[in-house]
């Protein structure tokens, strides 16, 4: 089985679904003749044709829209957003409407539709580029967010977005794109929405994150377990509607929990976690449930960016201040 | 508007009346073979200007070859380059005058320069620091704007404000060939119509958004005809003809600043390189098609009217590109000379005061730049 | 093979020549790796690799001229492409693979140890005064320990220590009182006495040992008397396991550490849990997962002084067995006098669930044991 990278596991999704189901139609800027910008939809247009695979003219708002327009009237549209950045256009779109259609209508009318977006800090790239603003998504009632963190994931989860009758914002983390290449077999295998994927397991602190945080997170592990601290890695995956059962569970062995996550702090999704862990396992806690993440402030540009992006240091020095609570 | 009046044929049918008619103007003073098709305007013989707009062209393509040199080598970030579309910004900047007030995408140098920013600051937002915004503090001009066709509204606002204020000025949006087809350009023009805003819209129209070509981009033959919907007068332009830019970019202004008529202008390019650095157009962009468009660029033809005119020298040439490429070289040393930014200053710019809220993070990151200093 | 031509370094001049080479052929590179020193007429510059990849060709030697845009590296392609991928910006590439292990979809499936609950300021307060938490008895919902619960256990640690005459029962003891209680209000007990002859084991057997094997081959014979009963539902489970609870005595009151699956336990194993508990006992160290799941008890009270007793059964169990002292005494065999060794034992049984017959083929079963070896 060949190795792909987690931008090559998108491809082979949608290659596939786009095979196994002639109303999946993949639109966006750039995504035909060029591929996309990241290559993430490489290869389609020669294979499925332009009727299937639109280059559309430079507009975020018509591609929100017209996608929403798409998938009531059948078609299983994958709209791409060149970068997180550029979606914000498409909020009208996305919240008035993609995420209401099925509630206003009592479910007459749906919205099978899928947005998908790279998102995230670390590659360098100008200002509007490295935007990590999730929490706004997942604070809209009838929305999913989901976002993958290795190929397999990419591949099992875009599957399955693609095949869930709802609206689902599909955010790609753009820096862990070419990082690393695992097997993915290309079966057609979906994997489950709704709930977290348990990547290490451990005994002594609970680790919880998503996206291109769980490359520093599962490093961070690693020294740790070398330390003795055997630490236990949840990755969220779907980020909304959270799988809280799997996180209290850890928690209720572990007694101690971080969140990390890229996006700013106030009003991330983190803090809708410590909410629920301090709501329902208090008392199993030996120690506060903390976050880390970005600071409040812009991501900087690819100067500084370095330094806002949590690092592997800061998440160890949380769960060592963490292990002091006995 | 042409009233043709009820008329019946010789079938008794009757014909459609025709409630309005458009035109579309294109303006080309000087062509593909450096000569004068048309007499004027003034500038066409005004040597002295005509030499310093050359002589801004070739800078701003020397620092934009430079610029590409230096992301080649891991100096710079992407970044999105300006050849063969040097006259339209440097026409565009010409024209303008200090009042006025400039709102750019982000392939401007070429204007940027003629209004107080300094090549080391261009060089310096797309190496990745916030500072390359600045544009110098006496500077009205909006920053560049990264979010397409964001930045037509701003200037429309912008236009407003100078007309309450009874300032004497115009404001000119540019944008790209792909801006046109947001929402935000229609939305603009629109209200410049309608309330009379001193604006002109400006399309660098350089036939690609990265991989779409024009013809794929909207169906109308032209860019300039989408003012019409807005209700103002929209012009075709040959972007590689300097002498048209400025001049039709001054009637426009004009305009605009004394009768508070928009005006919209397509300049007609081409993007003589990739869309970015990190882009590759060899994967779209058909073979020999920047060839054929490069024996229109708009450098080599200027500089052919001017040797025709006996203004212009190989000596000359010579001494000019040493001269650039020394104000270059000037540009980069400053560039990487310049220290970076302190770790909080991730902070000191979200509010006019930053709130409590925050001081402990922007302490953490205070300590940070500390350690970083010591080790 | 994929060629890299040499970019225009930015002098505007048509060469550059190289200066140092930083790779060679062979050599695994990733994207900006510094490849090469080039001098231009100025400047000596590094050239960056456009790709990561491994290096097949390099089209020069130190000190060759080599022209803009000729090639000056050679990578050998695979089937990936080398294409960059991007608009902006550069994404790190890796030759790595992504390891996820093994990936569990939901929960860890964990074996869950007892899950204490404990009020956040509880566990600082015991925390900063010192409490072993599994002394601290729960009154709050669920099992819940709170802050006053801590305190109670200080209280008491406290008014001990001024020697009052009367004092209310706190921890262990107070436990061990509402056991007492419950046991005598529900239980219907009947007690068998009957002596072992150990006059034939030699001098220095472990006889608490003697006695746990002799239990579980008891309890192996006659499962009836290692069962749990549930006097409100009537209903009685026998227990494959052999859980032997075994009663310890201690300043604090008494305790019962369990030997969990003693039948699985050799004669060092046995001995070895009861020295551990013995310790755990009076340390106060014993955690509350050893004192539970009891399914048979033993009471060794006869190391003190004692023959007979009728010892109180420990629901949900229906059996205990208590030894008393050994003694030397005259016994008879076939009429003849001898002086022997005896084991007095006396086994107390829940009468609701275990039948007369049921139990003393039980004892005898032990004395048989005892007696054989």
């Amino acid at each position: 089985m060949p190795e792909i990278t987690l931008v090559e596991a998108v491809t082979q999704a949608l290659a596939y679904e786009m095979q196994n189901d002639p109303n999946v139609v993949v639109m966006g800027e750039d995504v035909g003749k060029d591929g996309g910008v990241f290559r993430a939809t490489q290869g389609l247009l020669d294979k499925f044709g332009s009727q299937r695979v639109l280059d559309t003219p430079l507009a975020e708002s018509m591609i929100g829209g017209m996608a929403v327009g798409m998938a009531i009237r059948g078609l299983k549209p994958v709209a791409e957003f060149q970068f997180m950045g550029f979606i914000y256009p498409a909020m009208d779109q996305i919240i008035n409407h993609a995420a209401r259609i099925r509630n206003r209508t009592r479910g007459r009318l749906t919205c099978p539709v899928v947005f998908r977006a790279p998102f995230g800090a670390g590659i360098h790239a100008p200002e509007h580029h490295s935007e990590s603003t999730e929490a706004l998504f997942a604070h809209i009632p009838g929305l999913r967010v989901v976002i993958p963190s290795s190929p397999r994931r990419a591949y099992g989860l875009l599957l399955a977005a693609i095949r869930d009758p709802d609206p689902v914002i599909f955010l790609e983390p753009s820096r862990l794109y070419r990082f690393a290449k695992q097997e993915v077999n290309d079966d057609g295998n979906a994997l489950p929405l709704d709930v977290c994927f348990t990547l290490r397991t451990g005994q002594d602190v609970t680790l919880v994150t998503w996206g291109a945080m769980v490359k520093e997170t599962l490093a961070a592990a690693d020294k740790l377990n070398d330390e003795g601290v055997s630490a236990e890695v949840i990755d969220v995956a779907t980020i909304k509607p959270l799988d809280i059962e799997t996180i209290l569970a850890s928690v209720e062995k572990t007694g101690r929990c971080i969140i990390i996550h890229e996006a700013p702090l106030t009003g991330g999704v983190g803090a809708d976690i410590v909410a629920l862990v301090a709501e329902r396992a208090l008392f199993t806690l030996k120690a506060p449930p903390v976050r880390v993440t970005g600071f409040d402030t812009i991501v900087p540009y690819a100067r500084m960016e370095k330094y806002y992006i949590p690092s592997e240091k800061k998440i160890m020095n949380a769960v060592h201040r963490l292990m002091e609570f006995t | 508007m042409l009233n043709i009046g009820i008329k019946k044929d010789e079938k008794g049918v009757l014909e459609v009346k025709i409630i309005e008619r458009f035109e579309v103007a294109y303006y080309q003073y000087l062509n593909e073979e450096s000569h004068l098709t048309h007499d004027f305007p003034a500038l066409a013989h005004d040597i002295q200007s005509l030499l310093q707009l050359y002589r801004l062209m070739v800078l701003v393509r020397t620092m934009d070859t430079k610029a590409i040199a230096l992301q080649r080598t891991g100096k710079l970030g992407t970044y999105p380059s300006t050849r063969g579309q040097e006259a339209v910004f440097v026409g565009v900047g010409h024209a303008m005058q200090k009042n006025d007030i400039y709102v750019p995408y982000y392939r401007d140098m070429g204007t940027l320069i003629q209004r107080g920013v300094k090549l080391s600051q261009i060089l310096l937002y797309w190496g990745g620091d916030e500072r390359g915004n600045v544009f110098g503090n006496e500077s009205n001009d909006f920053p560049f704007s990264v979010p397409v066709g964001s930045q037509p509204l701003h200037a429309v606002g912008a236009a407003y404000a100078m007309k309450y204020k009874k300032e004497k000025g115009a404001v000119v949006s540019m944008c790209g060939d792909g801006a046109t087809s947001q929402g935000d350009f229609y939305e603009a023009m629109n209200v410049a119509g309608m309330w009379k805003l001193p604006v002109v819209f400006i399309i660098c129209n350089n036939q690609w958004a990265i991989s779409v070509p024009r013809d794929q981009q909207t169906a109308t033959p032209t860019l300039a005809q989408k003012s019409i919907a807005a209700g103002f007068i929209g012009e075709q332009v040959d972007g590689n003809d300097i002498i048209a830019v400025q001049h039709r970019t001054v009637e426009a202004l004009k305009s605009a600043r004394e009768k508070g008529e928009p005006r919209l202008l397509e300049m007609v390019c081409y993007r003589q390189h990739d869309h970015t650095t990190a882009d590759d157009a060899s994967r779209y962009e058909p073979k020999d098609r920047r060839e054929q468009e490069w024996k229109k660029e708009p450098v080599a033809r200027l500089r052919h009217y001017l040797e025709q005119q006996n203004a212009w020298s190989e000596k000359q040439e010579e001494l000019l590109r040493a001269e650039c490429a020394l104000e270059v070289d000037e540009a980069v040393k400053e560039y990487q000379g310049m220290p970076s930014q302190p770790l909080e200053s991730m902070f000191d710019y979200l509010y006019a005061q930053l709130p409590k809220a925050y001081s402990e993070q922007r302490h953490m990151l205070k300590e940070m730049e500390e350690d970083l200093r010591h080790a | 093979m994929k060629i890299f031509h040499l970019p225009d370094l930015g002098e505007g001049l048509a060469e550059a020549e190289i200066r140092e080479w930083y790779v060679k052929v062979g050599d695994v590179v990733t994207v900006d790796q510094p490849l090469v020193s080039m001098e231009t007429a100025k400047a000596v510059v590094d050239v960056p690799s456009p790709y990561a990849g491994k290096i097949a060709q390099l089209f020069g030697k130190d000190n060759d001229i080599i022209q803009t845009n000729a090639p000056l590296v050679g990578f050998e392609s695979d089937k990936i492409k080398q294409d960059e991928g991007s608009v902006v910006g550069k994404l790190e590439k890796s030759e790595s693979k992504w390891d996820d292990g093994d990936v569990i979809i939901g929960q860890a499936k964990t074996k869950l140890t007892e899950v204490n609950k404990i009020m956040p300021a509880a566990r600082v307060l015991a925390k900063e005064m010192n409490i072993d938490l599994a002394l601290v008895v729960p009154t709050g919902p669920q099992g819940l320990i709170t802050v006053g619960d801590v305190k109670k256990l200080l209280l008491e640690r406290s008014s001990t220590s001024t020697a009052k005459h009367t004092e209310t029962l706190h921890g262990v003891r107070r436990v061990m009182a509402q056991a007492m209680v419950q046991s005598s209000q529900e239980i219907v007990p009947v007690t068998i006495f009957e002596d072992a002859d150990i006059t034939s084991l030699p001098a220095n057997v472990d006889l608490t040992v003697e006695l746990l094997k002799a239990i579980v081959t008891a309890a192996k014979a006659e499962p009836a008397l290692n069962a749990w009963f549930d006097g409100k539902t009537l209903e009685r489970t026998l227990m494959d396991k052999i859980n032997i609870g075994l009663a310890v005595d201690s300043k604090e009151g008494l305790f019962v550490p369990v030997i969990k699956e003693a039948e699985k336990c050799s004669h060092e194993e046995l001995r070895k849990y009861i020295e551990d508990y013995k310790h755990a006992v009076a340390n106060r160290s014993i955690a509350p997962s050893n004192m539970q799941g009891a399914t048979i008890t033993l009471s060794n009270f006869g190391m003190i002084a004692g023959r007979y007793a009728t010892p109180i059964i420990l629901p949900p169990t229906v059996a205990i067995i208590a030894c008393g002292r050994t003694r030397e005494a005259a016994l008879c065999r076939k009429g003849k006098l001898i002086a022997g060794r005896i084991m007095p034992l006396s086994l107390t049984f829940d009468h609701r669930a275990v039948t007369g017959g049921e139990a003393t083929r039980f004892l005898k079963e032990i004395i048989r044991y005892l007696e054989k070896e």
